[in-house]
């Protein structure tokens, strides 16, 4: 077992799709079936607004500006992946440098523009995927210096057996997946029902699987049932009102 | 180094990769309980994964449970296998098999980052920036362990310089002990003495106070809850009979006080409408 290139191929494979996916995300604004993405175009022209730009060729020019950056670290790792798999150990140290050099330069960019912008969890985001970029070209040279050290596979029956013991416990946990999401996807569109905490006034309870049908069939269906009532206001309860992560959200109806 | 020192280095090292291999090995198997869980159960809350997946595939355009599910099956095969080969590392670490745990750890490292990398793509695919640089943290994380496990096989200068000090005798342990001990005594003391006095805020009504002509404040505590909420809403009703909530206004964060304010809601009311004897409404 050859844990250099092994390690190496997990961290080309990591970079070259995130840098690829990030183009794709690109090349697709907007929400398309089979693919949701960030909306970088909204976010760069609120950006610029808020600098006093309103004109809309600003915030194109710099995510066309951040889009060719990013193509290029994708090209960059693309190759090293290519020269990796054909075992050309110098082309593969060259090719990865450039990619890590054209990664940092992106991120450096994006933080100093997060400090003009005043984004302070972005600038730590980017700053952390910075650093992480850094730390990845070292493991990258320096974990494993020989390259054709090679190192003893694991026991071939205990191996056996824990294969046998993963795909035993993935069955079990697979069954409990789908009897869960069998029990719960009717609570998609379910209307939740009401409870009356004060006078007057109901709380719902929303499960995580509830979105807007759910709301929307949740009053239809309390109208329904409470005919003689008028709601005269709904109230969303802050997050500060639920079990941290037990409660999704809670829902208050007043009536009279 | 002397025979004493080597071996006090050694043990520093060994403890040390038992301490990575029993941290993945109880973050995967907790996982994979997570997953095996689904929802919130008495003393188990954890995360709806399905509903999460659920809700990742919907917005993408694939309605059906059995996408959520199928996606819900990769992510579980994936940690359960993580999970066996930590587990088997550590195993073999216990038993004093250290190339063996290596190697199983090894292949638990690069399951891990197999995993992470999954993790990633949906992240990008769905638009989910923060749960992207989550697992990107933790892939980093995956990685910087390994480094760890590896560089405490080395015999380099630095590690051994810093290991063999953990291995001398220092004076003055007595004392270290008895300020520990007093400290515990002291914030032990003073967590009971906050509980019995103010545990009642957990459930108590507050009082709402007029802030101007149909406008009540109500500053929640820190322990408030919903219960808070529906029992102050009921006190407000039964104190100003004459009126009706018009409605509530929650106070955003940049109007509170950074972390001193915890929330704070605003009553607005309205002269309640009653139905005299000529069964005309009329204000009270």
């Amino acid at each position: 077992m050859n844990e250099r290139r092994i390690l190496r191929t997990a961290i080309l494979s990591f970079w070259t799709l995130f840098w690829g996916l990030s183009v794709l995300d690109k090349i697709i604004p907007g929400v398309h079936f089979l693919w949701v993405g960030k909306d970088f175009f909204a976010l760069f022209v609120k950006f610029f607004g808020s600098l006093g730009i309103s004109d809309p060729l600003f915030p194109t020019l710099a995510l066309a500006g951040v889009s060719a950056l990013e193509a290029v670290n994708f090209t960059f790792h693309a190759v090293t992946m290519v020269r990796h798999i054909q075992r050309n150990e110098y082309a593969t140290d060259y090719w990865f440098f450039r990619a890590i050099l054209t990664s940092t330069a992106l991120f450096t960019l994006f933080s100093i523009a997060d400090q003009v912008f005043g984004d302070r969890f972005q600038l730590l985001e980017h700053s952390l995927f910075w650093i992480i970029l850094i730390g990845t070209w070292w493991v990258f040279n320096a974990l494993h210096k020989e390259s054709n050290e090679k190192r003893e596979f694991p026991q071939r029956r205990m191996f056996r057996r824990s294969l046998v013991l993963g795909i035993a416990l993935t069955l079990a946990v697979c069954v409990s997946v789908s009897g869960f999401s069998s029990r719960t996807f009717f609570k998609v569109n379910a209307p939740v029902v009401g409870i009356e905490v004060v006078e007057g006034i109901y709380k719902f309870d929303f499960p995580f699987l509830a979105d807007k049908r759910v709301l929307e069939s949740t009053i239809a269906s309390f109208r329904e049932n409470h005919p003689d009532l008028e709601i005269t206001y709904i109230y969303t309860g802050p997050s500060e009102l639920n079990s941290k992560k037990k409660t999704h959200l809670l829902l208050y109806v007043f009536t009279e | 180094m002397n025979n004493d020192q080597k071996l006090g280095a050694w043990k520093q090292d060994r403890l040390l990769k038992g301490v990575i291999l029993v941290f993945w090995t109880c973050f995967w198997s907790f996982n994979v309980v997570d997953k095996a869980i689904g929802g919130s159960i008495f003393l188990w809350v954890g995360r709806d994964r399905f509903a999460q997946f659920q809700k990742y595939f919907a917005s993408a355009g694939l309605e059906a449970p059995l996408i959520a599910d199928a996606a819900l099956y990769v992510a579980a095969a994936l940690e359960v296998f993580a999970f066996v080969f930590f587990a088997g590392a550590l195993w073999n670490f216990v038993r004093q098999r250290f190339q063996q745990a290596r190697s199983w750890c090894f292949i638990g490292i690069i399951v891990t980052l197999v995993t992470f990398t999954f993790f990633s793509i949906g992240d990008h695919l769905f638009g989910d920036r923060f749960e992207l640089l989550e697992h990107t943290l933790f892939w980093f994380v995956t990685i910087a362990s390994w480094v760890v496990y590896v560089r405490l096989e080395d015999e380099s200068p630095v590690f051994s310089s810093q290991q063999t000090m953990g291995s001398r005798r220092y004076q003055g342990n007595g004392s270290v002990v008895i300020l520990a001990i007093g400290l515990m005594i002291l914030t032990t003391g003073s967590i009971f003495k906050y509980n019995n006095d103010f545990f009642y805020r957990r459930t108590a009504a507050i009082e709402a106070e007029p802030v101007g002509k149909d406008l009540f404040k109500v500053a929640f505590p820190f322990l408030g809850g919903s219960q808070v909420f529906e029992e102050t809403l009921a006190k407000f009703q039964r104190e100003h009979p004459n009126k009706s909530i018009d409605h509530i206004y929650t106070a955003p964060n940049p109007l509170r006080l950074k972390k001193a304010d915890a929330l704070i809601f605003y009553i607005a009311t309205k002269d309640r409408m009653v139905a005299i004897e000529n069964k005309s409404l009329t204000h009270e």
